[in-house]
């Protein structure tokens, strides 16, 4: 493997500098890979179980536009069903800790939404929005605003009253208080939230796209999965878990700009 | 700011312009709809060919074609109005679909005789029907199943004497030997079970051989279209066969249109569906009457199948079910291949 030859060539300015701890991880998976390709081939693992991670390359390689087509479409699904479930879920964390019965009507109804299956839902989403990339969007959102609002609500709760009592006592607004205080000391547990929201929005995305579509990274799996196309499958597994990461990482940048000050509470 | 809003505009740009692709043309063409039973596959060629051909347009018909999926069942998106057209299940679900009281129309059968098969190792200990006893097998349980069971009450065998399993997707349990008979579609699943197993270690039991007949893959429209635009109905399968009639003519050339929809088909195996979806919907009736004929003697026994297994609480009304009239107002010489 050529990933060998690089560690090598590499190893012993691996432990200083940035470039070092950008590199390690890639090396890391580069060897890893080596293992398994390794384990497949001396093993003789039937490709069926398990294909050879070269072949699972060489899937993706066979046919990037379709992949990369899969990925775009996808990532629109994703991104705007977890931008709306977001801001839906602070949203309504506001409203449900500002008026306590706002909350004691409608917050059981947000938790049983949730019970219902993704994939009894889907079927109405198409009947009502039929096969746009809007109608994916609104499956990932249905699936990732309540961990949203369960967390900040969560976070609300944590504010020491008599903080708010000071900001009153100086004639602070509830606006104020709530743009000063409230959110500001919401945003570790939001961060929490907005991860796991990220990776449940890509998962809405892709079950949406099993109630038919042309494209996107669902439709792939499903094609692939029903001729038992398994090097198809797993290159889908690897192209929807490179999705996955790389939300879950711009959110975790996004947290480490914003909340500088971490999780210190 | 500016540069976070510039960089949302764009993304919701990029959004919502895929959408505003779909061809806004000629503003005399009809909107209309067809939803598929899976997603896009040789097994739908015609319609894709009639499509980039221009077929539809013709005839003064914008079509849409949705893709299917698991989950979605084409009956309900064609009787709500979601959808114009529907290529649904098989006659099983329109009767399905009648029963429970859904306002569809069947217009045409593509799959004039049963689409799949039920396959043995042929160096097994099942090589007949009879053989079936005491054995384990895999089927569909959405009207499959009941296939197999007229078939083995035919061979004397009580079907609670069969192990029948549910099938999942994977048919890995059979060509590991797992179970000892499994169910394939001619045009999908007997492609993996021959390049795994070998076209020729397999036995294969056919339905019709039995005397059990369950045409599939029917075209169908709501009670609503089909009352109020008959003419937009005639229309569609006008330019449908003439789609289908075009793929088989030049099957290299449909399987390049599939190909270029979803490029991650296997060729070889999308070639393999066309020419067994040839084969079957040219079977029967259609090999006399043309493309999409109804043939009311097959359908009805598939309609007296499922009313005997108690599917459908009595057998449905055939002459509302399915309407032959838009299809037969088609020449059988303009719908021969």
């Amino acid at each position: 493997m050529s990933g060998t030859a690089t560690l090598a060539a590499n190893l012993p300015v691996v432990s200083t500098g940035r470039l070092g701890a950008v590199l390690r991880p890639v090396l890391w998976l580069l060897l890893a890979l080596a293992v398994v390709e390794a384990v497949v081939v001396v093993f003789g693992i039937r490709s069926y179980y398990l294909p050879r991670p070269s072949v699972i390359a060489s899937t993706i390689m066979a046919t990037p536009g379709a992949y990369l087509a899969g990925l775009w479409r996808t990532f629109l699904e994703t991104v705007l069903g977890f931008l709306a479930g977001s801001i839906f879920g602070v949203v309504m964390a506001v409203l449900f800790h500002r008026w306590q019965t706002l909350r004691e009507l409608f917050f059981p109804l947000f938790v049983v939404s949730q019970t219902i299956p993704v994939i009894a839902f889907g079927a109405v989403v198409v009947l009502w929005f039929g096969n746009t990339l809007f109608a994916k969007a609104v499956i990932s959102f249905y699936i990732s605003f309540l961990p949203v609002t369960v967390n900040t609500m969560l976070g609300f709760s944590a504010v020491d009253p008599r903080q708010v009592q000071l900001m009153r006592s100086f004639g602070a607004a509830d606006a104020q208080i709530l743009r000063r205080l409230y959110l500001p000391a919401a945003l570790p547990q939001l961060f929490v939230a907005l991860k796991l929201a990220s990776s449940l929005a890509l998962v809405g995305a892709i079950v949406g796209e099993w109630f038919g579509d042309t494209t996107g990274l669902g439709v792939l799996l499903l094609q692939a999965m029903y001729n038992e196309n398994v090097a198809g499958i797993w290159a889908t597994i690897v192209v929807s878990a490179c999705l996955g990461m790389g939300l879950y990482g711009a959110v975790s940048y996004a947290e480490r700009r914003i909340v500088f000050w971490g999780g210190e509470q | 700011m500016f540069r976070r809003r510039t960089l949302f505009a764009a993304f919701a740009a990029a959004a919502f312009g895929l959408q505003g692709l779909s061809p806004a043309s000629a503003q005399d063409l009809v909107n209309a709809s067809l939803r598929l039973k899976w997603l896009t596959q040789a097994q739908f060629a015609g319609f894709y060919v009639a499509l980039e051909k221009g077929y539809y347009k013709e005839e003064g018909i914008n079509l849409t074609i949705n893709p299917g999926g698991p989950n979605l069942l084409t009956e309900n998106l064609v009787a709500t109005g979601a959808d114009t057209f529907g290529l649904s299940g098989g006659t099983d679900s329109v009767f399905a679909a009648r029963d429970k009281g859904l306002p569809i129309v069947c217009i045409g059968v593509a799959h004039q005789v049963t689409p799949f098969v039920f396959v043995s190792h042929k160096d097994g200990a099942v090589q007949s029907v009879a053989d079936f006893k005491g054995k384990t097998a895999t089927t569909w349980f959405t009207g499959a199943n009941h296939v197999l069971s007229a078939m083995l009450s035919k061979a004397g065998t009580s079907p609670s004497d069969v192990d029948i399993q549910p099938q999942q997707v994977s048919v890995t349990p059979f060509v590991d030997k797992q179970v000892d008979i499994v169910t394939a579609t001619r045009y999908n699943e007997l492609y993996v079970i021959n390049e795994r197993v070998g076209k020729d270690n397999l036995n294969l039991f056919v339905p019709e051989d039995s005397g059990v007949s369950f045409p599939r893959d029917t075209l169908i429209v709501s009670e609503q279209t089909a009352a109020e635009k008959p003419e937009l109905v005639t229309k569609f399968l006008r330019a449908s066969v003439k789609g289908w009639q075009e793929a088989f003519a030049n099957e290299a050339e449909a399987i390049d249109i599939i190909m270029k929809i979803s490029p991650t088909l296997n060729r070889a195996q999308q070639e393999f569906m066309l020419k067994e979806v040839k084969t079957l919907m040219t079977a029967g009736k259609a090999s006399t009457d043309g493309l999409f004929s109804i043939d009311k003697d097959a359908v009805g026994s598939a309609n007296n199948l499922l009313a005997e297994y108690g599917v459908i609480s009595k057998p449905v009304d055939l002459d509302a079910a399915f309407n032959a009239g838009f299809i037969e107002s088609i020449p059988a010489e303009e719908r021969r291949l």
